[in-house]
């Protein structure tokens, strides 16, 4: 309440700001069809009066040669100030001001890192912050032997649909992992869970990575890591005769609370399905069914934008990653081909209709995960209001190169409205949630348009024996999955196998600083910034091609840039 | 720590003894009492807000420097112990852990201010939450699975991930050598939170073992019993060593557990180090000296302190979650039944920050230039009653749960259904109530509970 006061004042001072801001240069939109980096024009002498256009958010558009005042504070009043390895997972400031808000963040913060009661058979993972490392992004394994912990591999047919047997994903362990010293416990074991007695994880997926060799216009090498996906050891027996898997990373999660309130009408003008302005770039705004609701919502969350809300994103991992039911998934994370985890999955205190987490608990993952502050950008000196020049030329690079087709660098969130769940009390859930009234109306910088684009390439599926020799049926003769570009070639939702949301991409600079191991991409094969902007295809491939065309200086103002995020 | 320092906290604090706020209406002595608002009627009440900081930051330092020497003892005993596995020794080793937690619960309330608990860098100098070792001095649920033994499906889960085959104690291949290095470096390992290694929490794990009870989730409907966790002392016996009893194990088992007890005892009295010399008095430009001189912002942090350890950290963490889940594990000092002291211990720091006073292990009484005097002389004396009585509310709510648990009802027996969730209820219910309090003297004094130096540098 405290904080409050002097927040509106803090915003209303920056919103004066925003007004005031003179427009220089020419009013470049965004789009434009020449992806190639351009030297800015000079403006023309005289030039005749042109109302001011608006972008998407009905403000005043960016330019690319200057940045405005308020840009640094890039989840406006959720914005936080910490740039240590904990940066991902700061509080709103008006959460830390509010002594009760407080208390659910906290509450909401243990649960999120603390395993359930009532978890698996089958998953994943133990507990949220187990995949969400630090609040941040997941690894890739360090080896080929070495199960996969925060990531994992979607699994289904060439239509969409999930696999009869395993399911829309493959979980690596049962719960025997996580509940004993064992680790090895509830790893798969080929054919162990077929006679439905014993349960193990449904099968063991490991990547090799072959080494891509490239070269900048300047002649600069470069080096890629191409990944290659082999599952073995199915404890169910064989997928389907169409199998398609799709490797995921997991993502992190803070600034999920402004994504999911930015207008969906701003993001919807922003689409252009049919590429009707012929710049190469389509994106596709999706409409998802709302569980609670049943209405159909803007698609945000997911890499394929399959969830339009924080809670259902949320009450989806709980059921499939953990295997923690829930009002929204009241399944165990077991399909009924699988009847060696449902019956351990009967052995559960909570069995059938009697759900795992609460409604109260999972509205506090909820309201903690909708209100983690996004870092401040760095590279400004508050005090002299300065921006390091690096960042700034990189910047403009980033705007030339047409990155910000799709990577959008600011929103305006509309209202937020409390928990579909509830107001979250220390003891109870009343209805009617209030407003969060911090998440709503902000201008922020997430870099990202929301929507789906093509993003190029193809895979293909093949059954190899360890020593690579072709094969068709056994416990060694694994699937193999191999890909050119950035396709999984597993249509999702309404995305199809090439298409991929566009990610935010603010806490760029700041993820190698939560965890060192992380790396970049869906599937985490990119071990820098620079190797995720060269494995862009499809839709982003004259901004690909831009960036190979960099000088290297030029090229380290645009990483400069990125890493300012 | 020297005999020295801690004389000079306890000159500088005995300076400032005398301060009461009574106003002769609504203070400790009610109608009875003297008025003394303003200390201009013969009663001295009068403070300045650099007084009740300098009073807190006295405290600050008494109460670390306790957990300090008490953690010191703590590593004597263990040492004790794994010299010599006897019934005796093992049980002067717990002694020694309890007594380790009655100072350092009273130190939290120093936790949510960004002070050194939090924020204190390997260099000395303070940085920003997160940068501290509160998470390595006192992190929970611990992950018990990577350190040593533990039976399945207790409660559900072992906690922590999957991360190594087998735990450190058992893993020598991996682990050859355990000390305080090894288990630094597997605290937080992969990046996951959940994989607590250290603290004073590892070393309750490594003492007490899991608490087997019953457990209402297991879905067997018994009652717990009120022990605590079950270790025998043969888990570091060199003769006949066991994991767990009726366990045999090798010799080299005993002998790990044995280096891992004390490797945790010698990182929790570095980093407990580290936090008692940032707020040792008379130190130029340490967090003590900075905090006394830091005005309203010391001020507003130390309200927001205490308002975000009475609400999210015990009311809402400590005590709601385990009292909602009816769960063991989500207990804070769950190996030993401990968790009654904790609460205890928590509310306490809180109340001692309102009245600027702590009373030493040694029994030597720190006090001085209060919040509640502050209150009063700022002429806010219903407020300063008001929370001066919410604070005894939470106290008085507190020493029931104490006193159950300190006669055969502990924590983990009070939380289940039908037990005396009332009792648990009444702590909660007292907290939010002081709380609201608390907040109200941040509005009253016009101080800023949340650190917001970052945002208000910043002409935005």
């Amino acid at each position: 309440m405290i904080m409050n006061q002097s927040f509106s004042s803090l915003l209303g001072h920056k919103s004066k700001l925003f007004t005031s801001v003179v427009v220089v240069g020419m009013l470049a939109g965004c789009g434009g069809s020449d992806k190639k980096p351009t030297v800015q024009p000079e403006p023309e002498p005289n030039p005749a009066p042109v109302k001011p256009a608006k972008d998407h958010s009905g403000l005043t558009p960016l330019t690319a040669s200057e940045i405005i005042s308020g840009e640094h504070l890039a989840g406006g009043a959720v914005t936080s100030f910490i740039f240590n390895s904990e940066a991902f997972e700061q509080r709103a400031l008006a959460v830390a001001g509010n002594f009760s808000q407080d208390a659910n963040f906290t509450a909401g913060d243990h649960i999120f890192r603390t395993p359930h009661d009532g978890m698996g058979p089958l998953m994943n993972a133990a507990s949220c912050q187990g995949c969400h490392l630090k609040d941040g992004r997941g690894v890739v394994p360090a080896s080929p032997v070495e199960a996969m912990r925060s990531m994992f591999l979607r699994i289904g047919d060439s239509q969409g649909n999930p696999d009869p047997v395993y399911g829309g994903q493959l979980q690596t362990f049962a719960v025997q992992s996580f509940t004993t010293s064992d680790r090895d416990a509830g790893l798969p074991k080929a054919q162990g869970s077929i006679n439905g007695d014993e349960l193990y994880g449904e099968a063991f997926a490991f990547i090799k990575y072959e080494t891509i060799n490239g070269q900048y216009a300047d002649g600069e090498s470069y080096q890629l890591r191409k990944p290659t996906y082999y599952v073995k050891d199915l404890s169910f027996g064989e997928f389907n005769g169409d199998v398609r898997l799709s490797p995921r990373v997991t993502p992190s999660v803070f600034g999920a609370g402004l994504l999911e309130v930015i207008k969906a009408d701003t993001i919807v003008a922003l689409a252009d399905p049919d590429d009707s302005n012929n710049d190469g770039i389509s994106g596709r705004a999706v409409f998802v069914n709302e569980t609670m609701t049943g209405e159909q919502k803007l698609g945000r969350f997911g890499y394929k934008s399959t969830n339009p809300t924080v809670l259902q994103q949320s009450a989806g991992a709980y059921r499939g990653d953990m295997g923690i039911t829930n009002s929204l998934f009241k399944q165990e994370p077991c399909t009924e081909l699988q009847v060696a985890c449902l019956s351990v999955a009967e052995q559960e205190t909570t069995v059938g209709e009697d759900i795992d987490i609460t409604d109260r608990e999972l509205a506090l993952v909820e309201f903690y995960t909708r209100v983690l502050a996004v870092p401040a950008r760095r590279g400004f000196d508050t005090t002299t209001e300065q921006w390091q020049a690096d960042v700034t030329a990189g910047r403009t690079l980033f705007f030339n190169s047409g990155c910000v087709d799709c990577h959008t660098p600011r929103h305006v969130t509309g209202e937020a409205p409390g928990s579909l769940l509830g107001e979250v009390m220390l003891s109870t859930l009343l209805p009617d949630a209030e407003p969060l009234d911090y998440l709503a109306n902000q201008t922020i910088y997430p870099y990202t348009d929301l929507l789906l684009h093509d993003m190029g390439g193809s895979c293909k599926i093949t059954r190899e024996l360890a020593d690579g020799a072709s094969c068709t049926s056994g416990n060694s003769c694994m699937y193999v999955q191999r890909c050119e570009g950035l396709a999984d070639d597993r249509p999702e939702g309404q995305a199809d196998g090439r298409e991929w949301k566009t990610p935010a991409l603010w806490g760029l600079g700041l993820v190698k600083t939560v965890n060192p191991k992380a790396t970049f991409l869906h599937d985490g094969r990119a071990r820098t910034i620079a190797e995720a902007i060269l494995w862009h295809g499809g839709e982003a491939s004259n901004s690909q091609k831009a960036f190979v065309n960099l000088s290297k200086v030029e090229r380290d103002q645009l990483l400069s840039f990125l890493n300012s995020l | 720590m020297s005999v020295k320092k801690l004389a000079i906290a306890s000159l500088v604090a005995a300076v400032l003894t005398g301060c009461n706020g009574d106003d002769g209406d609504n203070g400790i002595a009610g109608l009875d009492g003297l008025k003394g608002a303003d200390g201009a009627n013969g009663v001295s009440t009068f403070v300045k807000r650099q007084d009740v900081l300098t009073t807190n930051a006295n405290i600050a330092y008494a109460v670390y420097s306790d957990s300090l020497i008490t953690a010191q003892n703590l590593r004597d005993d263990l040492a004790a112990l794994v010299a010599n596995p006897t019934e005796q020794t093992f049980a002067q080793a717990k002694d020694a852990w309890l007594a380790s937690r009655e100072p350092y619960g009273q130190t939290e309330v120093y936790r949510f201010r960004s002070g050194p608990i939090d924020a204190l860098k390997e260099d000395g100098t303070i940085g920003v939450e997160g940068d501290g070792k509160e998470g390595r001095i006192n992190a929970w649920p611990l992950a018990e699975a990577i350190i040593d033994y533990v039976a399945p499906a207790v409660n559900g889960s072992a906690q922590g991930d999957v991360v190594i085959s087998g735990s450190i104690i058992t893993n020598a291949a991996d682990y050859p050598t355990i000390n305080k290095d090894t288990i630094a470096d597997m605290f937080e390992h992969g990046e996951d939170e959940a994989n607590v290694t250290t603290g004073y929490h590892a070393i309750e794990f490594l003492l007490w073992g899991q608490d087997l009870n019953l457990d209402a989730t297991t879905g067997d409907g018994g009652t717990r019993d009120a022990s605590g966790g079950q270790r025998p002392v043969t888990d570091y016996s060199m003769t006949a060593c066991t994991s767990g009893t009726g366990t045999p194990a090798d010799v080299s088992v005993c002998t790990r557990r044995g280096q891992y007890l004390l490797a945790a005892a010698d990182l929790l009295i570095e980093d407990l180090a580290a936090v008692t010399t940032a707020w040792e008095p008379g130190v130029e430009g340490n967090h003590y000296a900075n905090f006394v001189a830091g005005g309203d912002e010391s001020l507003g942090l130390m309200l927001g302190g205490m308002g975000r350890l009475s609400f999210g950290e015990l009311a809402g963490e400590r005590i709601n979650i385990a009292l909602t889940t009816n769960s063991q594990e989500d207990e804070h000092s769950c190996f030993s039944d401990n968790t009654h002291r904790d609460i205890f211990l928590n509310a306490k720091g809180v109340q001692n920050s309102y009245l600027g006073r702590y009373v030493r292990v040694d029994g030597e009484v720190i006090e001085g230039a209060s919040l509640h005097d502050l209150l009063v002389v700022e002429k806010n004396h219903e407020l300063a009653n008001d929370l001066r009585g919410a604070l005894e509310k939470t106290m008085a709510s507190a020493a029931v749960i104490d006193t159950k648990a300190k006669t055969g009802v502990p924590f983990d027996n009070l939380i289940q259904q039908s037990v005396s969730q009332p009792n648990v209820v009444a702590v909660i219910a007292a907290l939010v109530k002081q709380t609201d309090q608390i907040e109200l003297a941040a509005q009253v004094l016009n101080v800023e509970t949340a650190d917001l130096r970052d945002d208000t540098d910043q002409d935005i």
